[in-house]
């Protein structure tokens, strides 16, 4: 049986990690932050998948990014999704050889409708997760948005899932722009806005703030996987702990054997994360 | 203890980090080439893989790469492990953009999981899934029956009608996972991204 997937996702801008709140950066903090507080050797033991957006408003610096991915990624064996100003083949290639597994576009979807495609022609549709940001608006209906956050797009939230389930893409990640950051629960109701037969897996984030909002995302059918990036609510042992909560309330989440790399790395005569 | 060393075949397709991070992770000594010279003096072989059939083919062609690989494999019995789009390219053919032929290694063409096949299922066929193995002897020494290993694919080969090293999946139909005979060997699933289940595997195939 397929499982799913619990996911965390990191935000990078320029040297620092990011907790965003309404789409509104804060620095948290660098690279050793991170790692002293989110060390990802250990906590890829307790999530399925990674995702690491460069969320830099500015200019990014696609070669930097590469590096922090590499950094991230050492001794972490879960599938890793990278994404943020990928606009051609070649970033995309890039995110590929520092680590990355899969490519999340979003803003591209609008403004180069094209790049889904040139990128499943070369990596494959599995390769590329498209990323829809979703707010509501005054009186209440889903609208799209892009360029992070900054630009609202005039087509139908309905029209536009409808419109990138049939496109290249392998995957969606559906994010709620008024919950995200919030901690205040996953909107379920954007899977209102899906067709009734869908066909690619979708993965729900914007608002899990802590294990039952995790659980109540991953307990509806529609759902294939949630999505995390409140650095702070799952600080130290929390998404180890927000794992054992969920597999305890009954999701089936996937099993490993967590000896074998116990054993290994008291067996391994260099220090960790160091191959040399 | 002598380190193990292995070659990882860059043909611009692959995950190549991922892969050769897990090799050293596992104390193995790494090399990526994309050189002929060096494949075909290799004792342990790796074939990684992202990407459209059609495209890695050619890149291995274009790249004169074919020759050395099946030299390698098949005269020199170089142990030999493809990974997802690595394992499909072993296959004798594929109908990715048009049919395309492979390197033959593993008797069954490569085809896209059909709506019959998968019933409601989603496609591509992403995630955690449990692999169904006979033999504990080689690749799933030491592994459990029911832990997970890390797909990601659309397309698909049929397992051979042995019982063998043959590891198959179930997505509405039983579909190949994992194959091995003699110095071949072969994932669908990504055990450089299955946590310690793949870990163990690659260990095993290091071993092997």
């Amino acid at each position: 049986m397929l499982k799913k997937r619990l996911i965390f996702t990191l935000l990078y801008s320029s040297g620092l990690f990011m907790l965003s709140r309404n789409f509104r950066l804060q620095a948290v903090g660098n690279l050793d932050w991170l790692q002293r507080n989110y060390d990802f050797s250990r906590i890829s033991n307790y999530i399925d998948e990674l995702v690491v957006l460069d969320v830099t408003r500015e200019k990014r610096n696609l070669d930097e990014f590469c590096e922090v991915l590499k950094s991230i990624t050492l001794d972490n064996f879960v599938p890793i999704t990278a994404g943020g100003g990928v606009k051609d083949v070649d970033s995309a290639r890039k995110l590929l050889r520092s680590g990355a597994d899969k490519i999340m576009i979003n803003s591209a979807i609008f403004n180069n409708s094209n790049l889904a495609k040139v990128l499943s022609e070369e990596f494959g549709q599995q390769c590329v997760v498209g990323s829809i940001d979703l707010k509501r608006s005054r009186s209440g209906e889903f609208q799209v948005w892009s360029e992070d956050g900054g630009k609202l797009n005039d087509v139908p939230a309905r029209e536009l899932l409808k419109r990138v389930l049939k496109e290249s893409v392998g995957e969606i990640y559906l994010n709620s722009m008024d919950r995200d950051g919030t901690g205040q629960g996953l909107d379920l109701e954007i899977l209102e806005l899906l067709p009734e037969r869908v066909s690619k897996p979708i993965i729900l984030a914007g608002g899990a703030g802590n294990s039952s909002h995790l659980m109540v995302g991953l307990e509806d059918s529609r759902v294939d996987a949630v999505a995390t990036a409140n650095l702070f609510n799952f600080i130290g042992e929390g998404l180890k702990e927000a794992r054992q909560e969920l597999v305890s309330g009954g999701i089936v989440l996937p099993m490993w054997d967590l000896e074998f790399r116990t054993m290994h790395e008291k067996s391994r005569p260099h220090s960790l994360g160091s191959h040399e | 203890m002598k380190k193990i060393k292995a070659t990882v075949i860059d043909y611009g397709m692959g995950n190549i980090w991922s892969v050769t991070s897990a090799l050293k992770y596992l104390g193995c000594e790494v090399d990526v080439s994309s050189d002929a010279l060096m494949i075909e003096k290799a004792q342990i072989l790796i074939l990684p893989g992202v990407g459209s059939f059609r495209k890695a083919m050619n890149a291995l062609i274009s790249m004169n790469l074919e020759a050395p690989i099946l030299n390698a494999v098949q005269n020199r019995k170089a142990k030999f492990l493809g990974i997802c789009l690595g394992m499909q390219l072993m296959g004798t053919k594929s109908t990715e953009d048009g049919e395309t032929k492979g390197l033959g290694l593993i008797p069954s063409s490569v085809e896209k999981f059909s709506s019959a096949e998968v019933a409601d299922r989603k496609v591509p066929h992403i995630g955690y899934n449990q692999v169904h193995f006979d033999s504990d002897e080689n690749l799933f020494k030491g592994i459990s029956g029911n832990q997970d290993f890390y797909f990601v694919h659309s397309y698909r080969m049929l397992p051979p009608d042995w019982k063998a090293g043959v590891s198959t999946c179930n997505y509405g139909v039983e579909f190949l996972a994992a194959y091995e005979n003699e110095n071949i060997f072969a994932t669908q699933f990504h055990p450089e991204k299955s946590q310690t289940n793949g870990l163990k595997l690659l260990d095993n195939f290091l071993k092997a």
